[in-house]
């Protein structure tokens, strides 16, 4: 049947009915969206929603690329050394600075399996903090395990207490959202932030390990500590995750600690037979060329650490580390 | 009737909004956080899609000798949680069928510095179990008897017990006794049979180094296709070389993994190479100054990794033929 013109058409009085509704219809609808937007898109819940957060940077242009590679058994002595042959930890830590001190607490082992940073190093460390003027000198880590477990077996809970250091254990509300520019997987990810609020020195302390994912753990994976969620998922893509922690985190120096080298079977060895004395004690500003180095105590190259090669590339640091023309010093 | 031009407008403002509202939806998708938009798995819940682990004690104390106290509650961990135990060490026991880890630690009464830690990984089979007991194993370690595959280093023992690798590991190099201990109570309080590892057989005692043989579970050599493959050292002539052998469901299989191996070296820059030895559907390929030697016997892809002399490469996979041929004709 054909619709009669009566049927079919409409007033205008229809028309402005049907299109106010129309109209309120999306005004609802575009309301409702501006309520829910949020601008700062998802956070983390462990986190405030005061937005993306970035380290600065903590290196110091002025004392230039330097390193130093000091030999002995004794880690007390060996990094007295280092320290001493660029121009002592004064060139770096100054009156009043606070530092903080990222350590390897991953494991809730005991030091002598070297799976994490050496208590009596640590301790040294921050005596020399305190001797050249720093403030205060805080200890933190995102551990593996269970924090307070590790940092206690570890040592490191009773080496930071035993200098006057302040200990600082990682909880929910530390952690704040960040991403790397330039980076494609850490991107509005949760980092144990609180820890560096006031602080204006950074100091990264790792021992020399084999990691079956990444070939090496050492001074760069170290920054693996500081994120938080579910970050085994990086494993999958373990190297492009440590070049981008090398781009997350400006060290003012990284300390590698290789007087005993894990071998084999890292990151958590567990046999004192997976070490080996390499008797070596490295401190650089230059964290790729102290990785670099660190691969030649496990009888690798720097080529043979993806890793390293893309931190490089992305102007991280140099893996050539004779460029930083090391000194070398050995204790007698 | 023809919609008149208001209506028309609205029509088209009405769409306009949609598509900004489905612009909105899929810019919001590419800001996805797996850090918030992820399972929460608990520490003590291994994923349900897991076959069922062995075992249900409620804690590791009755493996402990008398005198030794708990420090801390027994932890379990499933694939999911793993890494939050060992890091970057998961994946190795993850890629060789792990189903579930209990750990706890231990210390002997009023001396809480003499500890230890008991891992127990329930590995679905032997052949698993093996898999992380070999590749993990301490060069320098000496044997330990109270089970077929066990080892003791200055503070650990490590031993595998049916569908279990066990780790028992010492915050001192003086508790050697009570490692043992703890080892001989596991195998009595769990009575399973160990599969016997009969690829170990097959494998030439001459110039064999002791305790190499391992079984890599999967991207075997870095080549991806190559899965459940044993390996063992030798050293020929003062040369360290390595023999592998990776047992296929049937001869076509062996044949069909052989092609793909071959193919995998010539994309990644080996050259056919002639050979000198007369080895049955043998191929031999240089790459990057090593010579790569692989032959099939019955269900079997078998031959030498990165030897660097051919001769020696020939040799030892002569050896190696031989031997297969006697015990699988």
């Amino acid at each position: 049947m054909k619709p009669t013109k009566e049927s079919s058409a409409i007033d205008r009085r229809q028309f402005l009915e049907r299109s106010a509704k129309a109209g309120i219809a999306i005004a609802g609808v575009s309301l409702l969206g501006y309520a829910l937007y949020d601008p700062l898109g998802p956070v983390a819940s462990e986190t405030d929603t005061g937005g993306i957060v970035r380290l600065p940077s903590f290196s110091l242009a002025e004392s230039g690329p330097r390193m130093a590679i000091a030999t002995g058994a004794d880690r007390v002595s060996s990094i007295n050394l280092a320290f001493k042959a660029i121009g002592g930890i004064d060139a770096f830590i100054k009156q009043g600075d606070r530092v903080l001190i990222k350590v390897n607490a991953a494991f809730a082992t005991p030091p002598f399996l070297c799976a994490t940073t050496n208590p009596e190093l640590l301790a040294e460390v921050c005596r020399l903090c305190f001797k050249a003027g720093a403030s205060s000198v805080i200890i933190t880590d995102n551990p593996i395990n269970n924090p307070e477990s590790c940092f206690a077996l570890s040592g490191i809970g009773e080496s930071a207490r035993s200098v006057g250091a302040d200990l600082i254990l990682p909880k929910d509300s530390f952690f704040k959202p960040t991403t790397v520019a330039g980076g494609t997987l850490i991107k509005n990810w949760p980092m144990l932030y609180a820890p560096f609020q006031g602080v204006n020195k950074l100091i990264g302390i790792a021992p020399v390990k084999d990691h079956h994912r990444s070939g090496a753990s050492m001074s760069m994976k170290n920054w693996y500590g500081l994120i938080g969620g579910r970050r085994n998922i990086f494993h999958q893509n373990i190297n492009d995750f440590i070049m981008e922690l090398g781009l997350m985190v400006k060290p003012t120096l990284v300390i590698l600690d290789g007087t005993m080298t894990m071998m084999t079977n890292g990151p958590t060895g567990g046999s004192l037979s997976d070490l080996k004395a390499t008797n070596t004690m490295i401190v650089s500003t230059d964290q790729v060329a102290a990785d670099a180095f660190g691969a030649t105590l496990l009888g690798r190259t720097a080529r043979d650490l993806p890793y390293l090669q893309k931190a490089e590339a992305e102007g991280v640091g140099t893996i050539d580390f004779e460029l930083l023309r090391p000194v070398r010093v050995q204790a007698v | 009737m023809k919609p008149g031009k208001i209506e028309t407008r609205v029509g088209f403002l009405i769409l306009l909004v949609l598509c900004g509202i489905a612009a909105g939806i899929a810019i919001k998708q590419t800001r996805y956080d797996e850090s918030i938009f992820t399972i929460a798995l608990s520490k003590d819940a291994p994923s349900s899609s897991m076959p069922e682990a062995a075992g249900t004690t409620p804690d590791l104390q009755e493996y402990l000798p008398a005198g030794m106290v708990s420090m801390t509650p027994m932890e379990t961990f499933g694939p999911e949680t793993l890494s939050e135990k060992i890091d970057g060490k998961a994946e190795l026991y993850l890629s060789a069928g792990f189903l579930n880890l209990r750990c706890q630690r231990f210390a002997e009464a009023g001396k809480p510095d003499r500890w230890l830690e008991l891992y127990v990984y329930d590995m679905g089979s032997t052949r698993n179990a093996y898999s992380v007991f070999s590749t993990q194993r301490r060069a320098d370690a000496g044997d330990a008897t109270f089970v077929e595959f066990a080892y003791q280093t200055a503070n650990a023992l490590f031993f595998l017990h049916g569908r279990h690798y066990v780790e028992v590991i010492a915050a001192s190099d003086r508790m050697a006794e009570i490692l043992l201990a703890v080892g001989e109570n596991f195998t009595r309080e769990n009575p399973e049979d160990t599969e016997a590892m009969s690829e170990v057989a097959l494998f030439p005692k001459a110039s064999l180094v002791p305790d190499s043989i391992a079984l890599l579970a999967e991207n075997v050599f870095g080549f991806s296709g190559l899965n459940n493959t044993f390996i063992a050292h030798y050293t020929l002539s003062g040369t360290e070389l390595t023999a592998f052998l990776s047992p296929r469901q049937s001869d076509r299989e062996a044949r069909g993994a052989a092609m793909a191996y071959h193919q995998f070296l010539l994309e990644n820059g080996g050259v056919e190479a002639a050979m000198t030895a007369a080895i049955p559907e043998a191929r031999l390929v240089r790459i990057f100054d090593t010579f790569e030697l692989f032959f099939v016997h019955g269900i079997y892809l078998a031959g030498v990794h990165e030897a660097e002399s051919k001769e020696l490469a020939e040799e030892l996979a002569s050896n190696l033929r031989k031997t297969l041929v006697e015990a699988t004709p």
